[in-house]
């Protein structure tokens, strides 16, 4: 009769078993269980010491997750986190499910770490809940915090880039060192790496051969090019064939020489992660219809970087003013560079000298 | 009514009902103007002041080493439930939650006043579209060349002479095709014109269409003619983009040259004028507050937007 209550017992929780293997299958949400059951067996190890030998022993015998449990809830001295009456199966939707227990993850959120942010793209959710503060995040916060990086920017950094801690401490060192070789002064290392975080993950070699590319493709001194690398850190590790393409456009198809090439690409970098089709648009507009020569473009590179409707909207309503003059020859001379200054209402009250209800109705017939 | 300046998110999202009157730029679909405008509500209630994160529930055990520096401690003090944080659950108000419908639609290449229902609004954006309102339009052409699908972004098929072209004789086209489109509605009904049936038909108001398959023309006007360009009001229901430039090209064969659509534009849906409608530049969430403000008392001034007597263009029994 026992053996008999006991058998069906064992038989309820093998279907119980199978049922959340069937459900962790089926649903499409993230599946921490693997982590859970990582960080589980840590405290095991943890609760193992303090449990006594049989009391142990029955634990493993029968039902052992949930006798598990109610131990771990009677001895929660050494241990950081709780899972309560979560089940180690159960998967989980996102990072946040996770936060109340682990130490790593609170670290994190206290630094300014964007978690929901981290966790949309794929497979990083799973990494960091798997990182341990003290072990991998914060030699890594020390490191940054040594170069010079101030920890307001951290929170942000590890949003893009939580990559990071995967890295080895000695390249990261390797890597500054290189850029101080080639004397990269230390405010410019402390913009590039806060605004492009992936830039560290980068070997010496690689960010070489690129800095290399565009130093022969552009014919830049050392000085421009660490400009350039300085004031937009995401061209360098920027895709490549994306980069291609842009110069491709700004030599061949919009016709700029390698002089003009070189000062426009030195003061607005930002131009060559513009899309190539959106950057033909702008220029046919700026050079066909506006009628601005290549030199005049050169003076202000800011044009390209504006959005084509933009443009058009600021010019027709100069042309309806009759105001559209753009020869620093003549009388009434507008800059093209203070045409795309600015919002709506700077431009209006500043450079074409009207009122917003006017500009609001000249827009409204187009 | 008077107004209050609001910080709390809460509030602003529990308001945002009714419809707003944008004003599409011609090039960008409906469906970008649609994200733009949802997303920028977003980034300006996400700015606003956020609900703080739940408090935990007070039966917690107290964990962790119980040593100054351990930061479960602490939260527990704080007794607030850190999975609910804005770092860590994502931010509160996602285009997502935001429900939204255009009335109607308007094509790629046509600028102008649209509709979009907000929330609660949706039931009154269907409201409206099923009433189907007429609709107005300052369509402006181009003679002398005629282009693949009429519109001014394909290439050029055909080029005349439109020299012989004077207003009074676009004018005089415009009239005639109007008297015919009306007559040809009472046709539709089975009445005759001449007859006491049409009188009483016509003094229900307009006869519209019963489903949205017909385009329905009640008035063509010539506004504007400027050489090579000529412009056109047109008052229409189910009409579509392409319909008006290949009605553009038409007139312009009959009027032995060729011409194409250069520029759409629909500037009254039912009472919604353009001079209310809210420009690129103000799609931001205060923007968006004010003209949903706006269009309700348009809604309120003509409550027959909404609940109206029909006069369907039925055929007859």
């Amino acid at each position: 009769m026992k053996f008999l209550a006991t058998l069906s017992a064992v038989a309820m929780l093998c279907t119980w078993v199978r049922n959340i293997t069937k459900v962790s299958k089926t649903t499409k949400c993230y599946q921490f269980s693997d982590q859970i059951r990582y960080i589980r067996a840590l405290k095991r190890v943890q609760s193992d010491l303090i449990v006594p030998v049989e009391q142990s022993n029955v634990a493993h015998h029968d039902n052992p997750v949930e006798k598990k449990l109610t131990e771990q809830n009677e001895k929660q001295s050494a241990v950081a986190f709780d899972f309560g009456s979560r089940e180690a199966h159960v998967p989980t939707f996102n990072l946040a499910a996770h936060v109340n227990n682990s130490t790593t993850l609170q670290q994190l959120l206290s630094l300014g770490v964007d978690l929901h942010s981290i966790e949309r793209r794929k497979g990083l959710g799973q990494y960091v809940l798997r990182l341990d503060f003290e072990e991998n995040v914060k030699p890594y916060l020390t490191f940054l915090a040594d170069q010079g990086i101030s920890p307001d920017s951290f929170g942000k950094m590890i949003t893009k880039n939580p990559l990071i801690f995967k890295a080895d401490l000695d390249d990261l060192q390797t890597r500054i060192d290189y850029m101080k070789s080639k004397r990269f002064s230390v405010e410019a290392l402390q913009r590039i790496f806060t605004k492009n975080p992936y830039w560290l993950m980068f070997s010496t070699k690689r960010i070489d051969r690129r800095l290399g590319y565009f130093q022969k493709e552009f014919y830049l001194s050392g000085h421009d090019l660490r400009l350039l690398a300085t004031k937009e850190p995401r061209l360098i590790t920027y895709n490549m064939e994306h980069i291609r393409k842009s110069v491709f456009t700004l030599r061949e198809e919009m016709g700029f020489s390698n002089k003009e090439l070189q000062s426009l690409i030195v003061h607005t970098p930002r131009l060559m992660m513009i899309p190539p089709d959106d950057l033909v648009e702008r220029f046919s507009y700026v050079h066909n219809d506006m009628g601005l020569s290549h030199a005049q473009i050169i003076q202000c590179p800011e044009l390209l970087a504006s959005r084509e409707f933009r443009l058009r909207e600021r010019h027709e309503f100069l042309k309806l003013l009759g105001r559209a003059q753009y020869d620093p020859q003549k009388d009434l001379y507008i800059s093209p560079s203070e045409i795309v200054r600015g919002n709506n209402f700077y431009f209006v009250r500043n450079v074409a000298k009207s009122d917003l209800e006017t500009f609001d109705l000249f827009l409204k017939t187009r | 009514m008077t107004l209050t300046k609001v910080y709390d998110a809460a509030t602003v999202f529990k308001h945002l009902n009714g419809i707003i009157n944008v004003y599409k730029p011609a090039g960008m679909k409906v469906k970008h103007v649609r994200n733009a405008i949802l997303s920028n509500i977003c980034k300006g209630l996400n700015e606003l002041k956020q609900r703080e994160p739940r408090k935990l529930p007070n039966d917690m055990r107290l964990l962790g080493s119980g040593a100054a520096t351990d930061t479960v401690l602490h939260k527990i003090a704080a007794n607030s439930d850190l999975s609910d944080h804005i770092l860590a659950s994502g931010p509160r108000y996602l285009p997502g939650d935001i429900r939204c419908a255009p009335v109607g639609t308007l094509g790629d290449h046509t600028s102008g006043v649209l509709l979009f229902g907000l929330n609660k609004g949706l039931q009154q954006s269907s409201l409206i579209q099923r009433n189907r309102p007429v609709r107005i339009y300052h369509v402006t052409a181009r003679m002398g060349t005629a282009t693949e699908n009429h519109l001014p972004d394909s290439r050029v098929t055909v080029r005349a002479n439109h020299r012989h072209l004077t207003p009074e004789r676009i004018s005089g086209l415009a009239s005639s095709m109007q008297a015919s489109h009306q007559r040809k509605m009472y046709e539709l009904c089975g009445v005759d014109l001449q007859t006491q049936a049409a009188y009483e038909l016509a003094c229900k108001g307009l006869l519209r269409p019963a489903d949205n398959s017909q385009p329905v023309i009640y008035g063509i006007k010539l506004i504007h003619f400027n050489r090579p360009h000529f412009t056109l009001e047109l008052h229409t229901i189910n009409e579509n983009e392409q319909y008006m430039a290949a009605l553009i090209h038409d007139m312009a064969i009959e009027l032995r040259t060729v011409a194409h659509c250069s520029q759409l534009r629909c500037i009254r849906h039912a009472h919604f004028d353009v001079t209310e409608s809210l420009l690129r530049h103000g799609w931001h969430l205060p923007g968006i507050m004010k003209n949903l403000r706006l269009q309700q008392n348009v809604l309120k001034a003509h409550p027959q937007l909404l609940d109206q007597q029909r006069v369907d263009l039925h055929a007859a029994q």
